[in-house]
Formats: C-alpha cells, sequence, structure tokens
C-alpha cells in the first residue's frame, strides 16, 4: 500500500467538489476560503520555502490581487473573466517590480524593503480614496456565470477550488523540474549554485513573479468570494498568517503547503470572535512550529509509505523495479 | 515652523534609536534580528501603565519595573524559544521572533484592550509649552529626548566598563575566539536579547507620556526601528542613533510641508529608496559572519 | 598550442591590501596542475577570480583563447568551468543525485512553462539528466547513494559528490579547491587515483589547490607556487621541490604533510 500525494489531494479536491452539494452557505465560504488560502501557501512557500527568500511581501501582492481585479470592475466595467488575470498579472508586475532592486539585498535587507513595501501598499490602499475608496473599503457586485442555475457563490466557489487544483499541480511539477532545483540550490548555497550555472537573479525573479502571480489570483478570488474589499484583510496580521500557514505545514513542501493552509483555516474559523486570541494562537502556532517541528506537517507525511513528493530518482520506475534498486547504501 | 517640526523630528527620532539600539545589540551578539523587539517595548509600555496609572505607584517605580520586567521577558523568550532556532538558519529565528511578536500582541489586546482602544499617559511635566524667541519647546519632548539620549550614554559605558559588556563586544566581534578565551557564548546570546528588551522597556516607560499606548504600536515600532538600524549599518551604536533621527525628522517634515497623512508612509518610502541606492544602509560596511 | 586555460596579470586588492599581484600561468589540456602556497598566499581568491566570483581588479582570464574576465559565475561554468569548495557545498535539501543533475542546469532548456505544465521536453531532460547524473556517481563509486538525502553522507562522501557534481556536464576544466582535506592516508590513494582518472577518461583539464604536499607532488603535472599574492615558482615537481625560493617561502616552513 502506497500513499501518493497526487491521489490524495486529487481525492481532497473531490470530496471539496461535492462539498456545494450537502453544504450550507457558512461551510460553502469556509470551503471557498480554503481554496484560496491554498493558492496563496503554495505561492508563497514557492518564494521562502523553496528558494529561501525572507519576503514579507505577500498580504500586500494578494490585496494588489484583490484591489487590481475589484477596481477595474467598479471603476471601468472590466468584466471578472478579464479582470482577474488583469489583476493577477499587475501582483506579478509588482512583484517582479520589487523583486529587481530587491535581489540586490540578502536576507534582513530583503526582509525590511518588502516590509517596507507591505506597509507602503496598504497606506496607499487607506490612502489614496478617490481609487480605493479608502479605510472602509468597497463593495464588488457579484459575478453572473454563464451557465444557467449556477449562482454567484457556487461559481466562485469552483472557480477557486479548480485553479487551486491547477496551481498546485503546476507548483508540484515546477519544483521537480530543474528551475524547482535551482530554487533549492540558491537557498542552500548561492556560491555553489552560481559555480553550477545556475543564474541567481533569473531564479530569484521567477521565484518572485510566480509567488506574486499565485497571491495575485487568490487576491482577485476573494475579492470576488467576499464581494467586498478592504484594506484590513491585507495588513501585517494576515502576513503572519500566510508565514504560519507555510511554517506549520512545512518549508519547502507543495503537500505541506496545502495542509498547513487547512490547518491555519481551521483555527482562524474556531477563534474567529476573538482577534486578540487569533494573534496568540497564530503566533504560538509560528513559534512553536519552528522551534518544534521545523519540518512542519510534511515531516509527519513523509512518514507515510511510498509518499514521496519531489525526488529525482536514479532509475525511472518503469524500467527497473522499486526492490531491484539499492536505495540504501549498507551501513 | 521648521525648528518646530525639527524638535519634534528629533524627539520621536531619539525613540527611534532607542528601539534600533536594543535591535543593533541583539544583532551584533546573534547575527539576527529580533522581529518581537517592537512588541516587547509595547509590552512594557502596558506594564508601566498598569503600575503607574492603575496602581498610582511613582514614575521612576515604573520605570524601573516595566524594565526589570522588560529584561526578564527577554531572558525567558531567548531561553525557551530562541536558543533552539539560533543555531539552525536565519529563516527559522525571524519567524519564531515573528511569533513571539504575535502572541505578545494577543496578549496585550486580551489584558489592557478591554479598557480602551487607546490608553494614554499622565504628562510628567507641566504640559504648557516653553516659548524661547519664536522657538515652541514642549518640555515633555525635552524629558523624552534627554531620557533617550542618557540611556544611551548609560548603555555606552556599559558596554566599554563592565566585564560582561566587554564579553558581549568580544563575542559580536568574533565568536569563535570569544569561545577560545571562555566566554560562554550561549550566555551572552541570551544576555543580549534580555538587556535588548530592557532597553525597550525604557524606551516604553519614556515614550509613553508622549504617545498613546495600544497593542500595534509595537510592530510600528519595530519596523522603524529596524530601519533605523539599517540606516546606520546595522552594527554601530551611534549610526542607530542617527539613524533613528534621519528618520524621526524626515518624517515629522513630510508630515509639516506635505500633510499629515504623510507622516506614516514616508519612512517607507525613506527605507526603500535608502536600500535601492544602498543595499546596506547610509553607514553598512560588509555584514559579521555568523557564528 | 592555446593553453586550455590562461592566466595574464592578475591583480586585486581588498581595501587597499594586495591579494593577487600579476599573477600568471598557462595551463595544457589536459593537464593537472598543482597550485600550492602557504596560508593567505592567494590561492582560493585566485579560483574565485577564475571562476568569476570575484572580478579580477586587473589582468584577463582566458579558455582556449578565449577573454571570460567579468563574466558572470554562470556564464563562467556554462562555458565549461566548473568547481569544487574547500568546505563541502552540497546542496542539503537535494538527494545525492539531484544534487548531481543541478550540474547540468546549463545544458538543460526546460522553461517554465515546460515545468509548470510538466511536458514531455522536460519528462525527456529529466530521465536524460538522471541518467547522466548516475553515470557520473557510479564514476566516482557513489552510485548506491544516489536516492540518499545529501546531508546524510559523511564528509568523504560528500566530497565525492561534490567531484561528481563538477564532472556531470563534462567540463573542460574543472577546479578543486583541497579535495584532500579531511581525509584519512588511506584514502589519499583513492583520491590521487580519481584524480588520474578524471584527466586520463574524462579529458578534463585540472587545478588543483592542495595542502597535502605529497599528493600534490605525485599527481601533478607541473606546479604553481603562491607566495603573498604573487607566482614565485613554476615547474614540474621536482624542479619546484628543489627551488630555493620555494624552500625559502613555504616548503621550510609549512610542511606538515
Amino acid at each position: 500500500m502506497t500513499v501518493r500525494p497526487l491521489w490524495v489531494g486529487l481525492a481532497a479536491a473531490l470530496a471539496l467538489a461535492v462539498l456545494p452539494l450537502v453544504a450550507n452557505p457558512y461551510l460553502l465560504f469556509v470551503g471557498n476560503q480554503l481554496s484560496i488560502f491554498v493558492i496563496l501557501a503554495v505561492g508563497l512557500n514557492l518564494l521562502v520555502g523553496y528558494c529561501g527568500q525572507l519576503a514579507f511581501a505577500h498580504a500586500a501582492l494578494f490585496g494588489i490581487g484583490a484591489y487590481g481585479t475589484a477596481l477595474l470592475k467598479v471603476h471601468l466595467g472590466v468584466p471578472f473573466a478579464v479582470s482577474l488575470p488583469c489583476g493577477a498579472l499587475l501582483a506579478t508586475a509588482v512583484g517582479l517590480a520589487i523583486s529587481l532592486p530587491a535581489l540586490r539585498l540578502s536576507g534582513l535587507y530583503l526582509s525590511l524593503a518588502t516590509l517596507a513595501f507591505a506597509q507602503f501598499t496598504l497606506w496607499v490602499f487607506l490612502h489614496w480614496e478617490p481609487v480605493t475608496f479608502g479605510a472602509g473599503g468597497f463593495r464588488v457586485p457579484a459575478p453572473s456565470w454563464p451557465i444557467p442555475g449556477v449562482t454567484a457563490g457556487i461559481g466562485t466557489f469552483y472557480l477557486a477550488l479548480a485553479l487551486a487544483v491547477l496551481l498546485t499541480l503546476a507548483a508540484a511539477s515546477l519544483v521537480r523540474s530543474r528551475l524547482g532545483r535551482a530554487m533549492i540550490a540558491v537557498r542552500d548555497g548561492e556560491v555553489a549554485a552560481q559555480a553550477l550555472g545556475v543564474d541567481l537573479l533569473r531564479t530569484k525573479a521567477m521565484a518572485f513573479g510566480l509567488s506574486a502571480f499565485y497571491a495575485g489570483v487568490a487576491g482577485g478570488l476573494q475579492a470576488l468570494m467576499l464581494g467586498y474589499v478592504a484594506p484590513e484583510s491585507f495588513d501585517l496580521f494576515h502576513m503572519a498568517l500566510m508565514k504560519a500557514m507555510i511554517v506549520v505545514g512545512g518549508l519547502g513542501s507543495i503537500a505541506g503547503s496545502v495542509v498547513g493552509a487547512g490547518a491555519v483555516l481551521f483555527l482562524l474559523e474556531g477563534l474567529r470572535a476573538f482577534k486578540g486570541a487569533q494573534e496568540i494562537a497564530f503566533g504560538a502556532l509560528l513559534m512553536g512550529a519552528v522551534i518544534l517541528a521545523p519540518r512542519g506537517l510534511a515531516g509527519l507525511l513523509d512518514r507515510l509509505p511510498g509518499w514521496q513528493e519531489r525526488y529525482l530518482r536514479a532509475a525511472p520506475a518503469e524500467r527497473a523495479p522499486a526492490a531491484a534498486v539499492p536505495r540504501e547504501a549498507p551501513p | 515652523m521648521l525648528s518646530y517640526l525639527l524638535l519634534s523630528g528629533l524627539t520621536t527620532g531619539s525613540i527611534y534609536a532607542l528601539v534600533a539600539l536594543g535591535i543593533v545589540l541583539v544583532y551584533k551578539a546573534t547575527g539576527t534580528i529580533n522581529f518581537a523587539h517592537g512588541d516587547q517595548l509595547m509590552i512594557a509600555g502596558f506594564l508601566a501603565f498598569t503600575l503607574h496609572v492603575l496602581l498610582g505607584l511613582p514614575y521612576l517605580v515604573a520605570l524601573a519595573g516595566a524594565v526589570a520586567g522588560s529584561f526578564a521577558l527577554g531572558a525567558v523568550a531567548a531561553q525557551v524559544g530562541f536558543r533552539a532556532v539560533l543555531r539552525t538558519s536565519l529563516v527559522n529565528v525571524v519567524l519564531a521572533t515573528l511569533g513571539l511578536a504575535f502572541v505578545l500582541k494577543g496578549f496585550a489586546r486580551l489584558t489592557w484592550g478591554g479598557i480602551s482602544d487607546y490608553l494614554s499617559f499622565p504628562p510628567l511635566v507641566r504640559p504648557e509649552p516653553i516659548l524661547i524667541g519664536d522657538m515652541v519647546l514642549l518640555p515633555q519632548q525635552l524629558v523624552v529626548t534627554a531620557g533617550a539620549l542618557a540611556v544611551m550614554g548609560l548603555f555606552a559605558l556599559f558596554f566599554r566598563l563592565t566585564t560582561i559588556g566587554k564579553a558581549m563586544q568580544a563575542t559580536a566581534d568574533n565568536p569563535r575566539a570569544a569561545r577560545l578565551v571562555g566566554i560562554r557564548v550561549e550566555r551572552i546570546h541570551l544576555l543580549a536579547f534580555a538587556v535588548g528588551a530592557a532597553i525597550a522597556g525604557a524606551g516604553a516607560t519614556l515614550m509613553a507620556p508622549l504617545t498613546l499606548l495600544y497593542p500595534d504600536i509595537g510592530f510600528m515600532l519595530f519596523i522603524k526601528g529596524f530601519a533605523a538600524a539599517v540606516l546606520g549599518g546595522l552594527t554601530s551604536l551611534p549610526g542607530a542613533l542617527v539613524g533613528g533621527i534621519a528618520i524621526g525628522v524626515v518624517e515629522a517634515l513630510a508630515a509639516g510641508y506635505i500633510h499629515s497623512s504623510f507622516l506614516e508612509v514616508s519612512a517607507f518610502v525613506a527605507i526603500m529608496a535608502t536600500l535601492v541606492l544602498r543595499p546596506r544602509g547610509l553607514m553598512g560596511g560588509p555584514p559579521p559572519r555568523r557564528a | 598550442m592555446t593553453p586550455r586555460l590562461a592566466v595574464e596579470g592578475i591583480g586585486l586588492a581588498f581595501g587597499g591590501v594586495a591579494a593577487l599581484r600579476g599573477v600568471g600561468m598557462a595551463v595544457a589540456p589536459g593537464e593537472i596542475r598543482g597550485i600550492i602556497g602557504p596560508n593567505g598566499a592567494g590561492k582560493t581568491t585566485l579560483l574565485n577570480v577564475i571562476c568569476g566570483i570575484i572580478p579580477p581588479g586587473e589582468g584577463r582570464v582566458l579558455l582556449d583563447g578565449q577573454d571570460i574576465t567579468g563574466l558572470s559565475p554562470s556564464r563562467i561554468a556554462a562555458r565549461g568551468v566548473r568547481r569544487t569548495f574547500q568546505t563541502t557545498a552540497l546542496f542539503r535539501g537535494l538527494t545525492v543525485l539531484e544534487n548531481v543533475a543541478t550540474g547540468l542546469h546549463t545544458e538543460t532548456r526546460a522553461g517554465l512553462l515546460d515545468g509548470v505544465l510538466g511536458s514531455r521536453r522536460l519528462r525527456e531532460e529529466e530521465r536524460e539528466a538522471a541518467e547522466r547524473a548516475r553515470q557520473a556517481l557510479d564514476f566516482v563509486g557513489m552510485a548506491a547513494c544516489a536516492d540518499r538525502p545529501a546531508h546524510a553522507l559523511s564528509f568523504g562522501q560528500q566530497r565525492l559528490v561534490e567531484i561528481a557534481r563538477a564532472l556531470v556536464a563534462e567540463p573542460r576544466v574543472v577546479l578543486m579547491d583541497e579535495p584532500a582535506v579531511g581525509l584519512s592516508l588511506n584514502r589519499l590513494a583513492d583520491i590521487d587515483r580519481l584524480l588520474r582518472r578524471i584527466r586520463d577518461e574524462r579529458g578534463v583539464t585540472l587545478l588543483l589547490i592542495e595542502h597535502v604536499i605529497r599528493l600534490v607532488m605525485e599527481v601533478s603535472d607541473s606546479i604553481t607556487v603562491l607566495g603573498s599574492g604573487a607566482v614565485i615558482a613554476e615547474g614540474p615537481p621536482a624542479a619546484v621541490r628543489e627551488d630555493p625560493a620555494v624552500v625559502a617561502a613555504y616548503l621550510g616552513t609549512a610542511v606538515h604533510a
């Protein structure tokens, strides 16, 4: 009996897909939020977990995706089919733009620059009132789906689910490729990576751009789902929330990102009424995971028989039966 | 107008410098940044508020209590939390301290948040402004600035004159050599977190009469202090002072000459611009090697 | 004949202190060139200049007559100059095989779209990369460890994997920074044999920094001696050993091997 990440993930997605048939509106909202959190966590893990870049701009890029998508609709009447991709591309462009100077910065300097960028973005959301409507936020009209009988909420639910599945599969494939290995190489040793022909700038810019794209898609979906956009959804607390997802799930693990997004959502909803308690819970979760379980929930998943997230293997399975390949050198 | 702005910038700047001082101290000793530094300061502020306003104890007792409480909190956090991750990676330390920051913030919200959203601290000296020529001075600002400078001066003396201070300096300069001459580096790390937090405690009690107290003030002050430390090169104590005052003055000028809403954002724009032009800060040299 | 690798008049100063002063040498194809010298003589700095990690203040680096001075390290790696490091530099988060496959980064072309779609090109390249990486591991005798995480290997095993990683893309030149450091005496004979096989079977030109004098004297075709950032002697091992300047500057003070 082997447990493959792909099967488990698809089974979970299938289970989520039948949710609208049985669930009440609240559960539907939670299911929808789960898809969005998964996209956020997978995107952030590419940058922080795989490429090792200590960036704090993810909540702000999430916000740029949400504002971009919603404002194009509200101000210019652009349909969501166009404004959602535009919002995601805007977040990508901004992510790439901040990555250019950020690439020269290392470690702590990068974290400060991205923190300052995140605060700057929040300030723009709050104070550019003619465009962003300021602190109170604004309502976004519900999307209409061309399929008869599909309500706005159900349509958004399935769109988010489909995008979450596709983007997770894409990331899982990417991290197994040469580009994924290049990101890990940059994380584990910049000088050695360069000496093997890995271009630091291109690899980091790719990680920044991809991660911003994921955040932007998630932001657009969030605006569609809530029908409402306000600055407070993209503040430092949400940045810490996203960090908690990938740390609890496991840095450098796609399956971990998915599980971590679920765990954080569960806790967030459980403590919905108490902001102070939420902060304590997520802070403690973040600190506890780093100290006690640095590999996160992914460390547990790795113990399942046959669970393999990433390895490029010496002998492809179709050519040699697994038993004939010496997996471990004798001690 | 200009002199008033400069003075108020100087006052805020000296607070930022004090925040930066604690950050620089921890960085010099451990090579990492304590993201919970601002929230430790915020907790110390609430502690001083409890002692001085709620329990009616004299201001100086509140100051001592806040410093001692902060020192203990810093020591416990370092011992229980950060010690284990210091050996692993920078990312882990930052994430662990970020976690602590939010725990403290939530704790403050649950404990003191119920009283009112923003707590005010009574003024230390009479609030009437003093006029010297056409300069307007608030006595409270002078007290805060003088107090911040005094804490920094004391700290400089501590570094120069005491055995512990010298050991900390030696550890920062060369951890391996420090270990060889018998300095217990782990204890120095612990001490750096604790002393850094104690400085934050003094800073919180000093600034509390000038500003309002609220749970979110901690992380805001942390970012400003972090920026001040980076502007000053991250390893230099005088650099932290200059960096803090630079940010305070930039904020005051932006608020005075452009619009009050630019007060917050001007610092962030200044930080980003500086890092684009000078990736290691205005006075930055190469980073120290990690232990 | 054009030398495989030549450096001409390399000078470099760190904050006013000269680290390299007018260093020049020419290495023929298929040669094993030893570089020795006391600590601080500039040996590792010279390797860093050759592979582009530190741009030189003055002078040129030529690969088969082509100027590669000032190219980025990744460009220079793509031209076929690879290296190993003094302290092992395997990527901890990758398996042994994946580490070696990273050495093929410049040989493979799959882009972002191939990566996210899992395209046919990607799969073919990956299969080929795995095969070539396995062969390189086989060459250094580490094929049995291919699927283990890199951090689980012993120090000596990590060094061998690093050599496989430097060889996998069939480079023209490999720069090795103290491959024998930390190895026991009976492993030294293995390293000696491995270095010769790298030259003879794979046609690689080797630049070898080594403190173990016995190894470097035996395996090198010729030796360059650095002292205080300048070349103080060059020639076949036997001649260098007798050179009075070398004896004075180096052998007399620092031979412990």
